[in-house]
């Protein structure tokens, strides 16, 4: 990391004396300065609250500063401000739960459009009588299940989304992320009814107490009066977020210190299975054989899966190509975004950073 | 905040908030309501290039930037505009269009703009107001000059309208009464 040059810093403490904490984190003043305004507005904001609610802080000043010397830390904005904005909704950030990133924000914008684009397509029936299934697999905070609710509904009469993670803890803040939606008005009534949050393990070992995806799905995706039948469980929209980071980019500096410090590592690096099944992949891209053997069971019409960046992405586009290379599938797999126009409409770095898989699977 | 009350009978006003401040007399002047605003311009969303910027760096789960600008270009005419006011991206993306729609329209319009006519309103809602506390303070200068004066006569020059320069003459009662 270059260092600051003193100039800067001496310009900094200039215009606010704890603007040099922020940019020992945020290595530029532009940044420094937004996230000290939204600090301070947060701080004062809280002072007005009833003594009940405020905590024991003397003052905003205080406050503030205390806040400040947390962010020089590295501590992530979003979980000393405890909230993170996302689409039109507010997401509630704890420790323990992966704070959702810009980049998901724009490819859940791109799947929500993809899914109405394919189902209209198919059945050209009028809109608002259709219904739709939706799964999100490591939802974490549930951003993605929310905006995909908040997005879709209108177009949609029946719609269920099934939000899937391991952590209690994760799976806590999403439900309180869809009451804390519902309360403000963000999200429909409906929500509360569509969307659920379920504890099962993506990656199907045996060796846990916690049940696998495969097994929870028929309660929630099974056509009606054949919910014994495994092969009557479909989706309409796959989507997932997993862990991709490998053990060695984990430690060498690509990962940023504030996430390598405090975001939880069970929702950034895969664990290491040992199983005969993941040997074939790196260990970083084990969940995706899962989930795009999950996307083909469940005859998925779109699947849509964050890759770390464009080599990765290709490893699992590669890796789709050869799942189904052996039967007749009619679907197409590609990395979105790709074209100079998308990624900066989207705000994806133009060569580095992450990118997503797309899967189109049209009805024979 | 105002509610919403049953109407049984004729609406009683709300308590008027003068009851609550110390005691000073208050004049009613009725407000007239200020002329309507032309309607804002639409601008056709074909026109526009809206951009994400992500600071500098890759972005994913190896980082975690907390800026989300978003950039409007407006093609026809050229003009730019950034927003980071706030840390949501749809937020941002509503302050630059409406930011870039009243650019646009000022240099449509230009004195007849959303803008200008606000920013007139302004000013002189301003001058008024540096008015009347210039001769409130003349007018106590001269009543402490001279207690035995009833009334005087203060001539005072308005800020032009429209170029054109208003010569006001106002009488004044004494400060005292």
């Amino acid at each position: 990391m270059p260092r600051i040059p003193v100039s800067v810093l001496v310009k900094a403490y200039r215009r606010n004396p704890l603007l040099p904490l922020l940019l020992k984190e945020c290595r530029s003043l532009d940044s420094a300065r937004n996230e000290l305004r939204w600090l301070r507005e947060r701080a004062l904001r809280d002072s007005r609250l009833p003594g009940r609610l405020r905590g024991s802080w003397p003052g905003w000043r205080a406050r503030l500063r205390s806040m400040c010397l947390w962010r020089s830390r590295g501590f992530p904005l979003q979980y000393i401000l405890g909230d993170q904005p996302f689409g039109d909704l507010e997401i509630l950030c704890r420790r323990g739960v992966l704070i959702p990133r810009p980049e998901t924000e724009s490819y859940t914008v791109e799947a929500a459009r993809l899914i109405r684009q394919a189902l209209a397509q198919e059945e050209p029936g009028s809109p608002g009588t259709r219904s739709l299934r939706v799964l999100d697999l490591c939802t974490g905070t549930g951003c993605i299940a929310l905006l995909l609710h908040a997005l879709l509904a209108s177009h949609f009469k029946d719609m269920i989304v099934l939000g899937v993670d391991l952590s209690p803890i994760a799976l806590n803040l999403a439900q309180k992320n869809l009451d804390h939606n519902v309360d403000k008005g963000l999200l429909s009534r409906r929500a509360s009814t569509d969307i659920h949050f379920q504890r099962a393990d993506v990656l199907g070992r045996s060796d846990s107490s916690i049940p696998a995806v495969e097994e929870v799905l028929p309660k929630y995706f099974s056509q009606s009066g054949a919910l014994s039948e495994p092969s009557a469980t479909r989706c309409d929209l796959l989507i997932s977020n997993p862990p991709y980071i490998s053990a060695s980019e984990f430690r060498d500096g690509t990962t940023a210190r504030s996430v390598r410090l405090f975001e939880p590592r069970l929702a950034l690096v895969p664990p290491a299975t040992g199983s005969t099944e993941d040997a074939q992949d790196r260990p970083e891209d084990i969940f995706y054989r899962r989930i795009l053997t999950l996307s083909i069971k469940l005859q998925a019409k779109v699947t849509v899966l964050e890759c770390g960046d464009m080599t990765q992405a290709g490893r699992v586009v590669e890796m789709y190509t050869a799942m189904t290379s052996s039967h007749s599938d009619h679907s197409s797999a590609e990395i979105w975004p790709s074209t100079e126009r998308d990624l900066a409409a989207n705000g994806f770095h133009p060569y580095d950073g992450s990118r997503c898989v797309i899967i189109k699977r049209w009805a024979r | 905040m105002l509610r919403l009350r049953p109407c049984l009978g004729p609406l009683k006003p709300p308590i008027p908030l003068f009851t609550l401040a110390p005691s000073r007399t208050f004049t009613h002047t009725p407000s007239l309501p200020a002329k309507p605003l032309p309607a804002r311009l639409k601008i056709d969303d074909a026109d526009l290039t809206v951009s994400y910027l992500k600071g500098t760096g890759p972005g994913g789960q190896k980082i975690n930037k907390t800026n989300s600008a978003c950039q409007i270009i407006h093609k026809p005419s050229g003009i730019v505009i950034k927003c980071q006011a706030t840390r949501s991206r749809s937020q941002n993306e509503k302050i630059a269009r409406s930011l870039l729609a009243d650019r646009v329209e000022a240099r449509e319009k230009g004195d007849q703009s959303r803008v200008a006519l606000k920013a007139e309103a302004v000013r002189k809602k301003k001058a008024s107001k540096v008015k009347k506390a210039k001769r409130k303070y003349r007018a106590l200068e001269k009543g402490e000059e001279g207690d035995e004066r009833e009334t005087e006569e203060v001539k005072e020059r308005v800020p032009g309208e429209d170029n054109k320069e208003g010569v006001k003459e106002v009488s004044k009662g004494s400060p005292g009464a």
